[in-house]
């Protein structure tokens, strides 16, 4: 099974390099970051009343959460949520904001976890 | 043993369509994998739409006999007429043109799990690799009780408009009698949201008349605080709040309600049946022989079905400890969704999912309140479970959190509808 795998990932690997990631694997921190989404739209594209995340620094959206989750004020929501995440997770999700640009991409081929690390790092 | 070897079929059936791809000689079309959604909630809708954005080259059929989904979410304000029923009203349109979902006006009817097929009311079969059912809930029946005549609005739409018209024939001095479920149900804030708003409504239209909860729990489900409170206070002498009251008859004639303690009279009524998995769950048999379960049995990490391999279950429908709200089924749907994805990718699915939990509750025409949790993955227990320091409620209720309130919920609708 296992060498049934490996084979099969390989020769996915190679179809992908040609066939435009018709099946890729998803990008890291993208599943994660989806759970922002029901409050701060989908890919971080905001419509109404919520602070829109795509496109962010990344150092930006993983300070506030880092310190939010460190302050856990009662009446704010936010922080409730910022401490049910790991601080890589909370990494992983800043990260893969951050890589969407302003505009927000379709999500289906997000740029790669580490093509924005240099600019805000 | 079954679902493992259909999962190497697939996963071959996944090679070679990337082969094809590759040596652009066949048509990969031809063999792109079919997931095939049941039900246009929250749930449903979410999973159709994440599915084709995160891979376009799966096609993904929605099978909804509605044109839209009316959400439970905000009705409570469309029943006291602070909103009206177009801003609940919430279309697949978006999920046909912008994400090219397959959306078949039908209704689904049964499942072949063997052959993968669905079978629709009009007699159409639909091939499926992966089968995601999202229906809902379906209601226990009560003696006594026609909800066309007593609604329930535990699903909105015409049932919202029927509470409304009970709201708006309580005479002056007269008494509404609401009911509440055992818990699990949809929503654990919102039978208790929908009482206070009832008692402002009465209180406004100066009817002194009261609301009689009879709770079928020992205590209130969500935000104890926010709800003991209001009961207490803000609707001192409206309402009467009765726990461990649960409703075992109606008796419309006579207008009583009867309970394991008590018949109490009532001019007005919303009796919400304690609920199971949508009617398709049990059909499928994806309840499993255990007659006493009332949710699927899945698998967190990518809500397959402990019973029936390629059938996922999302939404109110399955049980793995996560409340049932819109918000939630949402949630889930992502997580499904990137399982998906992963599968016809030939991977496994992400070994930790999280589900983000958050919800409003207006409190009084013009205040809310907020309940939020996070749930992360339990290896141990196979269950989603909620990470420590994140369950709360509002402190209290606010014309902020009110405002809020809006804003969340035209982005969820629009992150799973649009």
């Amino acid at each position: 099974m296992k060498t049934y795998r490996k084979t099969l990932t390989g020769a996915l690997a190679l179809a992908l390099l040609g066939a435009a990631s018709a099946y890729a694997a998803p990008p890291a921190g993208r599943l994660l970051a989806a759970q922002c989404a029901q409050c701060h739209g989908t890919n971080g594209q905001a419509v109404s009343g919520m602070e829109k995340l795509a496109g962010e620094s990344e150092r930006e959206i993983y300070n506030e959460l880092i310190e939010m989750k460190a302050k856990l004020k009662p009446d704010e929501i936010m922080h409730r949520q910022a401490a049910g995440y790991t601080d890589a997770q909370i990494r992983l999700i800043a990260r893969y904001y951050a890589s969407l640009g302003k505009t927000g991409s379709t999500g289906s081929r997000g740029s790669s976890s580490t093509s924005r690390k240099s600019r805000d790092d | 043993m079954f679902s493992h070897n259909r999962r190497k079929l697939l996963q071959a059936s996944g090679a070679l369509v990337a082969t094809g791809a590759l040596s652009a000689t066949t048509p990969a079309q031809a063999a792109a994998p079919r997931v095939v959604v049941i039900g246009g909630g929250f749930a449903g809708a979410t999973v159709a739409k994440y599915v084709r954005m995160w891979n376009p080259a799966i096609q993904v059929s929605l099978v909804e006999p509605n044109p839209g989904h009316v959400s439970c979410i905000l009705s409570n304000l469309v029943m006291t007429g602070a909103v009206g029923m177009s801003t609940i009203t919430l279309r697949y349109d978006n999920l046909r043109s912008k994400y090219g979902v397959n959306i078949v006006a039908d209704r689904a009817v049964s499942i072949d799990p063997v052959s993968r097929v669905v079978l629709t009311a009009n007699g159409s079969r639909l091939p499926y690799d992966k089968l995601v059912l999202a229906p809902g809930i379906d209601f226990d029946s009560i003696p006594g009780l026609d909800s066309a005549v007593l609604p329930h609005a535990w699903q909105a739409g015409p049932q919202t408009l029927a509470l409304k018209a009970q709201l708006d024939s309580v005479p002056a001095g007269g008494t509404f009698v609401m009911s509440i479920p055992k818990a699990p149900y949809r929503c654990p804030p919102g039978p208790y949201e929908r009482a206070c708003l009832l008692a402002d409504s009465l209180l406004r239209r100066r009817r002194a008349g009261r609301v009689i909860v009879l709770d079928a729990n020992s205590d209130v489900v969500a935000e104890p605080h926010t709800f003991h409170t209001a009961f207490q206070t803000t609707y001192a002498g409206v309402i009467d709040y009765r726990p461990n009251s649960e409703v075992l008859s109606v008796d419309w004639a006579g207008k009583k309600v009867v309970t394991n303690w008590e018949s109490v009279p009532f001019d007005a009524a919303n009796i919400i049946p304690p609920q199971r998995a949508g009617k398709l769950v049990a059909a499928a048999g994806l309840l499993g022989s255990d007659p006493a379960t009332r949710w699927a049995p899945v698998n967190p990490l990518s809500y397959e079905s402990r019973v029936v391999p390629n059938v996922h279950v999302i939404g109110d429908s399955q049980g793995t400890g996560q409340p049932k709200s819109g918000h939630m089924a949402n949630a889930q749907a992502k997580v499904c969704a990137d399982a998906l994805v992963r599968y016809f990718a030939g991977e496994q699915p992400d070994p930790a999912p999280m589900t983000s939990s958050a919800c409003y509750s207006p409190i009084t025409a013009t205040t809310a309140s907020w309940l939020t949790v996070v749930f992360g993955y339990d290896a141990a227990s196979g269950l989603m479970k909620p990470v420590a320091n994140t369950l709360a409620e509002a402190p209290a209720p606010t014309a902020g959190h009110y405002k809020d309130m809006f804003g969340w919920a035209k982005n969820l609708f629009a992150d799973s509808f649009s």
